[in-house]
């Protein structure tokens, strides 16, 4: 099964390596977790280093978030879904702004997590409705522009943690609600540093026509 | 008291000094004359200050002490030989008390001074002439009653002057208690005030239940009953001290919620930001209400923006309450299975 997905997964606790391991495979379709370890080794060495996606724990065992190996995973060009114990808005921004496709709470569970995981295999980034409330109320002065609908799709998804429900609430199909949380990620992977993944993402944007080149 | 204790100084001086006239003609002397009057001129200008129960300016002090020492050495110096500390020598008992009026406030001047006017009556005395053993013997009983007479009303005045303080202060604390007392229940009358104000529907959902009026297994009691165990559970978290009291609060409204067996999945987002308390009433006043309303799931969710601050809930059953417009501003609405409630308050 050559096209199956592959994911490592990063997590001080065995337990939360092995509800994730579980909670990827039994998707549809699976993604197979090839390596998993307690600290960031895993997704460097053997078969770990060859997996489409790093899922990554940020406080692997100590107080202060590994956001060294996070730099370090998305400057080689690996594609990273930070799963976190902490909703902390600015370490979510951080991540973010450093590459990450996705920053994720343990708080929000099997379904968010797979959805991620799947995104961040394509190259695509992910947008959980906890981040969507970290962007809505992001107030740092080099946060980009939004759209009015854009602000409005953003809080809607946090506040409701429902895609259809947005849909409704704003009379807008489904597809449109993705390209807005899409189109928001892309205009954050546009500021700050360079990351091969925010460029990847920025490009497959154009390609797909959601920006345009005008757009940059 | 300070001030009574020197009228009462005054008073002595003048009658010591009016006594005094008798003696000045035992030996009578024109410098002797002019001695008495200067402590008298002292005893008069001090009066001008005293009565008034004013403090004695620095000058007179000063000025007064200089001359009553000196007019006790001329008056002295006047005497014959052998009159010293005897009757005649009406100078040495008298200017003591005038020290005593001049300097009640400065103890260590006034001791000072004192001890100088001893030293220098009985230098004058040894100088006018070897004195014999028996005079020897009586000058020692005047100068140690006189003396420690004068001593001796010092230390009491300085007693009566503590104790007068010390009552003072016990005065003054007991005030500050009162008022403290006094603020404190204030306090607690707006507090059960404010309690009574707010505790919206609790006081006639107990009165119907008491009454048997309503039937405690009715939905619509139910419902009641937890709209009003939101309330008061809001309430008693707006008076506490925490760093983020919305956040508080909405927690506090989310705890009965989960403890009525609702899922409930709270988010916080945005930098905390202050918001008034009538603000933080009027935007989880309708968090309480949609969360009692909540049958099994809810999402509840606050939402710090820019200029907003957004308290929503997403709950599997609701009550409509339309639209309220005003400082904060609430939506209701229903979408399919859910219904959703959102009170947005603009921070700028």
């Amino acid at each position: 099964m050559a096209d199956e997905l592959s994911a490592v997964v990063v997590d001080d606790h065995p337990a939360v390596r092995a509800g994730v391991a579980y909670w990827l495979s039994s998707g549809t379709p699976p993604i197979r977790v090839v390596a998993s370890g307690e600290d960031v080794r895993a997704a460097w060495l053997g078969e770990g280093a060859q997996a489409d996606v790093v899922i990554l724990d940020l406080h692997l065992g100590g107080p202060t978030p590994v956001l060294g190996d996070l730099r370090r995973l998305v400057e080689v060009g690996r594609r990273v879904v930070v799963y976190s114990m902490r909703a902390d808005d600015d370490i979510a921004l951080q991540c973010l702004e450093l590459g990450a496709l996705c920053y994720l709470t343990k708080a929000e569970g099997a379904e968010h997590l797979v959805q991620a995981t799947r995104a961040a295999a394509e190259g695509r980034p992910y947008t959980p409705p906890s981040l969507a409330g970290a962007l809505a109320g992001d107030r740092s002065d080099h946060r980009p522009a939004l759209s009015a609908r854009e602000v409005e799709v953003l809080v809607e998804w946090f506040q409701s943690e429902s895609k259809e429900f947005v849909a409704q609430r704003l009379g807008i199909s489904l597809s449109t609600v993705n390209s807005h949380l899409e189109r928001i990620r892309i205009k954050y992977a546009l500021i700050g540093r360079e990351a091969p993944t925010k460029a990847a993402l920025v490009a497959r944007a154009i390609q797909d026509g959601l920006i345009g080149v005008d757009d940059l | 008291m300070f001030a009574s204790l020197r009228l009462a100084l005054l008073g002595v001086t003048a009658v010591v000094q009016g006594l005094g006239v008798a003696a000045l003609f035992v030996h009578d002397h024109p410098a002797g004359r002019v001695a008495f009057a200067v402590p008298a001129l002292v005893t008069l200008l001090c009066a001008v200050w005293v009565v008034r129960r004013r403090p004695l300016p620095k000058a007179l002090v000063v000025g007064g002490t200089v001359a009553v020492l000196a007019a006790s050495s001329v008056a002295t110096e006047a005497l014959p030989p052998d009159a010293h500390f005897g009757p005649a020598h009406w100078s040495y008992g008298l200017i003591g008390w005038h020290l005593l009026l001049l300097l009640l406030d400065r103890v260590p001047v006034l001791l000072a001074a004192q001890a100088a006017h001893v030293v220098l009556s009985v230098t004058q005395w040894v100088l006018a002439g070897a004195p014999e053993r028996a005079e020897i013997g009586s000058a020692g009983v005047v100068v140690f009653s006189v003396t420690s007479f004068q001593l001796g009303v010092l230390v009491m005045s300085r007693i009566l002057l503590r104790n007068a303080r010390r009552a003072a202060e016990v005065a003054a604390e007991r005030e500050r208690a009162a008022t403290r007392a006094a603020l404190a229940e204030q306090w607690e009358q707006d507090l059960r005030a404010g309690f009574a104000g707010q505790l919206g529907a609790t006081l006639p959902l107990l009165a119907d239940l008491a009454d048997g009026v309503l039937d405690p297994r009715a939905d619509d009691t139910r419902l009641r009953c937890a709209l009003a165990a939101t309330q008061l559970r809001r309430l008693f978290a707006e008076n506490d001290d925490v760093p983020d009291p919305l956040v508080h609060e909405v927690t506090a409204c989310v705890h009965v919620a989960e403890r009525r067996g609702v899922e409930v999945s709270l988010a916080v987002s945005g930098a905390p930001v202050p918001v008034p308390t009538d603000v933080r009433r009027e935007l989880t006043g309708p968090l309480a209400v949609a969360l009692s309303a909540a049958r099994d799931r809810a999402r509840v969710s606050l939402l710090r923006t820019e200029g907003e601050v957004r308290v929503a809930v997403i709950a599997d059953a609701g009550v409509d309450f339309g639209t309220v417009t005003g400082r904060v501003e609430v939506e209701c609405g229903t979408y399919g299975r859910h219904t959703r409630m959102e009170a947005r308050w603009r921070t700028s």
